[in-house]
């Protein structure tokens, strides 16, 4: 069997052998505790064609659907935002994080602030001026950059005693994740979940945060959600990216902007909709019952209809096999 | 002084001094390794200086490594700008030794003896030579241009006292291993030159370390080139602070790096004191290494 060297370097550790990543997968397929699931979980779906739309109505009517209460909260929005490239679309755009500010401030919030910590790239603030953040006003006074704010630590993260996240993060009542639709080169899809890699601090993990890949990607995505679990979800999938994303993928418009509280039940639903089967995507396989609804019949659709909006991410050859039927 | 370039930046740094000592990347937060580090190196020689030492120095663990921060159960990267401060300090007793002791023991774990074995024996293509061996940001993990980096400058400096064959050896590996993930447009980014076929653009950051990982090394002189043209068009000023910094520890003559006073997250402590190090009467020289035999 060969191995080519994708599978093994770029992140080496992340699952770098046939043999080690069997045992990796064998032990990270331990369920974590997690709250239990009261019933069919509300994810709504909504159209929108571009940036341009009114981005801050479409969200508070899907929070509205939701049913999320978010007065006298302290709200951090967390934003996807990897690497800056003016050709594609890797990161969250500006509007959403803009209107997703404003509706958290109309509904009540005690607090908004919005804190990323990028994976690969040391200046947070060259990232932020780059993808145009700063156009939101105020921005400067709102923004925490997660990798290098003050840090305590969580008990228990996989096998790990412990790990230590931003104050940011554990003072907010609800970490929103203003994700982007884009497929993932190692772990299929990268949604609202796989968006709280960002909450990991580089001062402590380093760039990459290559701790969660020796870790294990599915098995990290399953203990942030379970830790943050106080959590909305907001995707970005007006222009989403296909291929090898995350990062040099291709932009595919979607047209939509998916919303609920139940992060496994809107990846999964994210999923469908580009065309993948979330039952195949490990760490939706994993957080499965224990963490959220990955069942299309424990989903309960509002808004659009999954089929008048599906369009199929291309996918690398490595992850045809996700293809739903 | 107090005017100049560099010294509205001591200046701005002596009065954001924790009062542990320490530096936090942002004014009004805990005091980290990394700051504090930069910190000390621009105001060696001030009693300022010296208050941050203190604080280094009771952070070391038992194994001899350091944490990123008070009391952060984690080891790793920051071990390296520990020990280059306390060569600079002339701080060589037990302490640093031990430090010496962890950074020799420590490397990624790409190059363990099974992964290795696996590769020979066609299991897998790494696309690398897995013989080379560089440092981790976290003990555990695998190597990454970064860490890599700044050990090479520690050890090196090391080599001076403490002249050593594992030593030596180290260094050779390492610098080898960053000659290695070099990228195609020859920079370097955190150390993944491809990913699924194809080629992986670098940063200007992680240039400017990898340079200061290879100073003296002739394979390096190609990048210089890629290294000035960042300089000069980065919106980044903590890559213009580093790139500056490592330009000038290779010979290369540049100005004074543009302000980030009046740029976003305005004051970084830690880009202050990069642009401090690298003015053009700042401390650069402290980090300056020679080349091995």
């Amino acid at each position: 069997m060969k191995i080519s060297r994708r599978d093994f370097f770029p992140l080496a550790g992340a699952g770098l052998l046939a043999g080690y990543a069997g045992w990796e997968g064998a032990r990270s397929r331990r369920p974590s505790p997690g709250p239990t699931l009261p019933g069919p979980s509300p994810v709504v779906v909504l159209k929108a064609s571009s940036y341009s739309a009114d981005l801050a109505q479409r969200i508070l009517e899907g929070v509205r659907e939701c049913g999320l209460d978010v007065r006298d909260k302290k709200v951090l929005l967390k934003p996807n935002l990897v690497e800056f490239d003016p050709a594609t679309c890797i990161n969250t755009d500006v509007s959403v994080v803009a209107a997703a500010y404003e509706v958290f401030r109309s509904l009540g919030a005690a607090e908004v602030i919005i804190g990323e910590g990028p994976g690969h790239r040391r200046d947070t603030y060259s990232l932020v001026e780059m993808a145009h953040y700063r156009d939101i006003s105020h921005f400067d006074d709102l923004f925490v950059d997660l990798n290098r704010d003050d840090v305590s630590p969580v008990q228990g993260f996989a096998d790990r005693a412990e790990m230590y996240f931003p104050h940011a993060a554990l003072r907010a009542d609800l970490v929103v994740s203003l994700a982007k639709m884009k497929t993932h080169h190692w772990a299929g899809a990268t949604l609202s979940m796989k968006n709280f890699f960002g909450l990991v601090p580089g001062s402590v993990y380093g760039w990459p945060k290559n701790e969660l890949h020796h870790i294990g990607i599915s098995q990290s995505i399953v203990e942030l959600t379970r830790i943050f679990h106080r959590s909305f979800a907001i995707v970005d999938g007006i222009v989403g990216m296909e291929g090898n994303g995350p990062i040099q993928g291709t932009p595919k418009p979607a047209g939509v902007l998916v919303m609920g509280s139940d992060l496994p039940a809107v990846d999964a639903t994210c999923c469908r909709i580009m065309g993948i089967d979330p039952a195949k995507v490990e760490y939706l396989h994993m957080a499965a019952d224990s963490l959220g609804n990955v069942e299309e019949s424990r989903i309960e659709q509002r808004g659009e209809k999954i089929s008048e909006v599906r369009t199929n991410f291309a996918l690398i050859d490595s992850f045809r096999g996700l293809r739903l039927t | 002084m107090a005017d100049s370039y560099l010294g509205v930046r001591l200046d701005i740094l002596r009065r954001s001094q924790n009062p542990d000592g320490g530096w936090s990347y942002y004014r009004g937060k805990q005091s980290w390794l990394e700051p504090t580090f930069y910190g000390a190196l621009v105001l060696h020689g001030d009693p300022a200086a010296d208050r941050a030492w203190s604080l280094l120095k009771s952070w070391q663990a038992p194994d001899g490594s350091w944490p990123p921060t008070a009391g952060a159960a984690i080891s790793g990267w920051g071990t390296a700008l520990c020990l280059t401060l306390a060569h600079i300090r002339g701080e060589l007793d037990g302490p640093y030794l031990k430090g010496v002791a962890y950074l020799l023991k420590t490397a990624g774990t790409e190059s363990e003896l099974w992964r290795r074995a696996l590769a020979r024996l066609g299991f897998f293509d790494p696309g690398r030579n897995l013989s080379l061996k560089g440092w981790p940001w976290k003990q555990g993990t695998s190597s990454w241009v970064e860490p890599t980096a700044l050990t090479l400058i520690a050890l090196k400096q090391a080599n001076a006292q403490l002249p050593a064959t594992e030593l030596r050896e180290r260094v050779r590996s390492g610098e080898a291993l960053l000659l290695d993930v070099r990228c195609k447009d020859g920079g370097w980014n955190y150390g993944s030159p491809w990913t699924l076929g194809e080629d992986q653009r670098s940063y200007p950051e992680t240039t400017a370390l990898a340079l200061l990982g290879l100073q003296g090394r002739a394979e390096a002189g190609s990048s210089l080139d890629l290294a000035r043209n960042w300089l000069r068009d980065t919106p980044s000023s903590l890559a213009r602070a580093w790139i500056t910094v490592a330009l000038r520890l290779h010979g290369v003559a540049v100005p004074d790096v543009p302000s980030s006073l009046e740029g976003p997250g305005s004051p970084d402590l830690m880009v202050l004191a990069l642009e401090a190090l690298g003015a053009s009467d700042g401390n650069y020289g402290l980090l300056k290494t020679e080349v091995m035999g």
